[in-house]
């Protein structure tokens, strides 16, 4: 068989993953099951040697003792309660009050709900669903358009990718700086600054934002070019305001936001590493939770929030350090405040951790104990993804698939363009049928090393930053794009009957065209998702 | 006779997965407790900051099986949604045969030396406790927790024999319908 070289190998093997995958068995393992596979059919052929098997239990320890992925459960925990606690519905349902009497409010409320979401949780199906069963009875009750009020939730429940703190961003940035490091050493640079997932997360901020805005400015014209669309609401259908419309939208508002603050400002600050803030934020969220249930507390939970604030001012200002010697009198008495402030936040944690142990929730345990139980799962499910992920790609390199694809990339005439716009669209395919997991774990290790040794613009190599939130929202819009995007299958679940999908997919390409007009000003203007890193950790790389 | 065993085993991994939950909460408090001393009180732990990882790592080994038997692990359902008990309890058969028993020996076997390495040292011919690479005043707890590996390994090994002996169950007509969740009578 000569014409079985390795790279003939490595192709079959990539079809068989994907023939097999579609069978339907769990990822992490049919990865993991095909790639022993075919390393058997390798040795046997000579084209591998013993040593390549020895690297896996090094990598599956790697990936045990990862720093970076640490923040994976915690974040996850931080969705999963707020999801649980049902706060989503609340905003949802008090935004549509303050927003629904102007014509397009209740898209415009939905908008905002999602990109708020978005910035305190992550998880895509769980906001669209929540958004389809909520928001699109009302929508659909007031004569809203209906592939208006259609595209707008999916798109809207997508936004959780790319607006930071994000699941995807995280394993994203994990990926990146280890494809990044291996570009600057193929490169002979042995210096260069690693990227981190803080910086991956200050980059997508704007461009996040901006995805809003211009959802917003859609939104906004389509209302008022034909009123029709999205006329305004009777109140008595939304139930009424208590009080001036500013006071109440700050009312409502208020906590969701200071959790936001807390998570996005720690994270924007540097002030803490990506699993000391989701740390922070599934704490908050168990505050925000218990506050729903049981308002008489208000004021213990509102002290502890405040208390959270207070001494991440205190820290800021003073070295609070217990070990000090030279510490003057203020030191001392700022570190008694401290300690004061401290004492108040641990006594409303603990009262906050007590009420969601004493709720119960949808499956009758008590919510901690199911957000735990669906934290798991969730952790677990993408940690195994990862192992699987890791034995193909050890494989896959093995068998010289990385350098048929960096022959491949470079070959192509038109350079760095047409090299990105392979990859990004190869990723959107991709989108249709997996999981942004399998893609990140597979894709980034192979290209991204290929990707980021090559030039923009003469003598500047890639951003890892911009590559980064270029290839998020490239697979935000391809979960958004019809027939086969994920964030439509989990509409069309929760939509009525009388919804017709063709009227799913109308909705969703408005949304499909302004990510797509995105990608091009990121294109154009790179500074978008750079400046912001480049601003606040001031780092060279970029 | 295999519905005893597939008990059994699903019995164990409910039970290793009411345990792992736990580990969850401790590692975000324990996380949320090294911020709150190094930010505030300029105070750290080395242990405290390990146990984040080990929690963390702890989690997904110990959890893998246990997210098996709950049938979380996700799948690219274009078809398998849709699809009969029928196709659903071979693929799933095939896949617990094919994939995950092969893995798990595999992992099993090659990761042998590599977990015993972390407990005896070879050339002084004594029982050590290893501690983490380069970190002063760590936790001598690699050891132990490379030998998690084995557990993880035995855990879906065991999982997968479960989710087969349910296939096969539905497939020789004995079971009425299929769940690779639970079993079915």
């Amino acid at each position: 068989m000569t014409w079985l070289t390795p790279e003939w190998l490595c192709l079959i093997m990539f079809l068989t993953t994907l023939v097999f995958l579609g069978l339907g068995f769990p990822v992490a393992f049919t990865l993991a099951g095909t790639s022993i596979l075919f390393a058997f059919i390798s040795l046997g052929l000579g084209f591998i040697d013993l040593g390549l098997f020895a690297a896996i239990p090094q990598q599956i320890f790697a990936i045990m003792t990862s720093k970076v992925l640490v923040a994976v459960p915690p974040f996850v925990f931080m969705g999963v309660m707020l999801e649980r606690s049902k706060i989503a519905e609340d905003l949802l349902e008090n935004m549509a009050r303050v927003f629904g009497s102007r014509p397009g409010g209740l898209v415009f409320s939905v908008t905002i709900v999602g990109a708020l979401l978005a910035a305190s949780t992550g998880i895509v199906g769980a906001t669209v669903v929540t958004m389809g069963l909520l928001s699109l009875p009302t929508m659909m009750r007031n004569n809203y358009d209906r592939p208006l009020a259609l595209g707008t939730i999916a798109a809207s429940g997508t936004l959780g990718q790319i607006i930071p703190p994000s699941i995807v961003l995280i394993l994203l940035g994990d990926q990146l700086s280890n494809a990044f490091t291996e570009a600057k050493t193929a490169m002979g640079d042995f210096s260069a600054d690693a990227v981190s997932v803080n910086d991956l997360f200050a980059g997508a901020l704007l461009p996040g934002l901006a995805l809003v805005g211009l959802y917003l400015a859609y939104q906004y014209y389509v209302a008022y070019r034909w009123p029709e669309k999205a006329p305004p609401v009777d109140k008595a259908d939304l139930g009424e305001i208590e009080g001036p419309f500013w006071k109440y939208l700050i009312k409502i508002l208020i906590a969701p936001l200071a959790l936001i603050i807390a998570v996005l400002g720690s994270i924007l600050m540097g002030f803490a590493s990506p699993s000391e803030v989701a740390s922070i934020g599934a704490l908050g969220a168990v505050i925000l939770a218990a506050h729903r249930f049981t308002p008489e507390r208000h004021l213990t939970y509102v002290l502890a929030a405040i208390s959270f604030f207070g001494l991440v001012l205190l820290s800021n200002i003073f070295t609070l350090r217990v070990d000090r010697t030279d510490a003057t009198p203020m030191d001392f008495i700022a570190l008694a405040i401290a300690i004061v402030l401290t004492a108040v936040l641990l006594y409303g944690l603990y009262h906050a951790f007590r009420e969601s142990f004493r709720q119960r929730g949808r499956e009758g345990e008590p919510i901690l104990v199911e957000v735990m139980r669906s934290t798991l799962e969730i952790s677990t499910m993408v940690f195994v993804i990862l192992i699987g992920a890791s034995l193909f790609s050890l494989m896959f390199i093995g068998l010289h698939g990385d350098q048929v694809v960096e022959e491949f990339l470079s070959s192509l005439p038109g350079g760095t363009l047409t090299a990105l716009l392979v990859v990004m669209l190869v990723m959107f395919i991709m989108g249709f049928f997996l999981d942004f997991l399998e893609i990140i774990f597979i894709v980034v290790p192979i290209v991204g090393p290929i990707l980021l040794q090559m030039e923009v613009s003469p003598g500047v190599t890639m951003s890892p930053v911009w590559l980064g939130v270029m290839m998020a929202i490239n697979l935000q819009t391809s979960f958004l794009t019809p027939p086969f995007g994920f964030s439509l299958f989990y509409l069309r679940g929760v939509a009525p009957e009388e919804i017709r999908t063709l009227e799913i997919y109308k909705g969703a390409i408005p949304f499909v065209i302004i990510q797509l007009l995105m990608l091009v000003i990121l294109w154009f203007l790179p500074s978008i998702a750079t400046w912001l890193p480049k601003m606040l950790y001031g780092s060279p790389i970029y | 006779m295999l519905e005893r065993i597939i008990n059994r085993i699903d019995a164990l991994n409910q039970r290793v997965g009411n345990f792992a939950i736990w580990l969850v909460l401790a590692m975000v408090l324990c996380q949320f407790l090294v911020v709150l001393l190094s930010k505030v009180f300029g105070i750290s732990f080395t242990q405290l900051d390990e146990s984040v990882w080990y929690l963390n790592g702890l989690i997904f080994m110990l959890g893998a099986a246990y997210t098996l038997l709950k049938d979380r692990h996700v799948r690219v359902d274009m078809f398998y949604r849709e699809a009969s008990p029928r196709f659903k309890a071979i693929v799933d058969l095939f896949g617990s045969l094919v994939f995950i028993i092969p893995v798990a020996f595999m992992t099993f076997g090659l990761s042998w030396s590599f977990v015993l390495d972390s407990w005896y040292n070879f050339s002084t011919s004594e029982w050590i406790l290893e501690q983490a690479e380069g970190i002063p005043s760590s936790l001598p707890l690699i050891s132990p927790f490379k030998s998690v590996i084995w557990l993880y390994c035995l855990l879906i090994a065991l999982q997968a024999l479960s989710i087969a002996g349910k296939a096969w169950l539905y497939l020789s007509g004995a079971a009425t319908s299929y769940n690779p969740a639970t079993l079915e009578k």
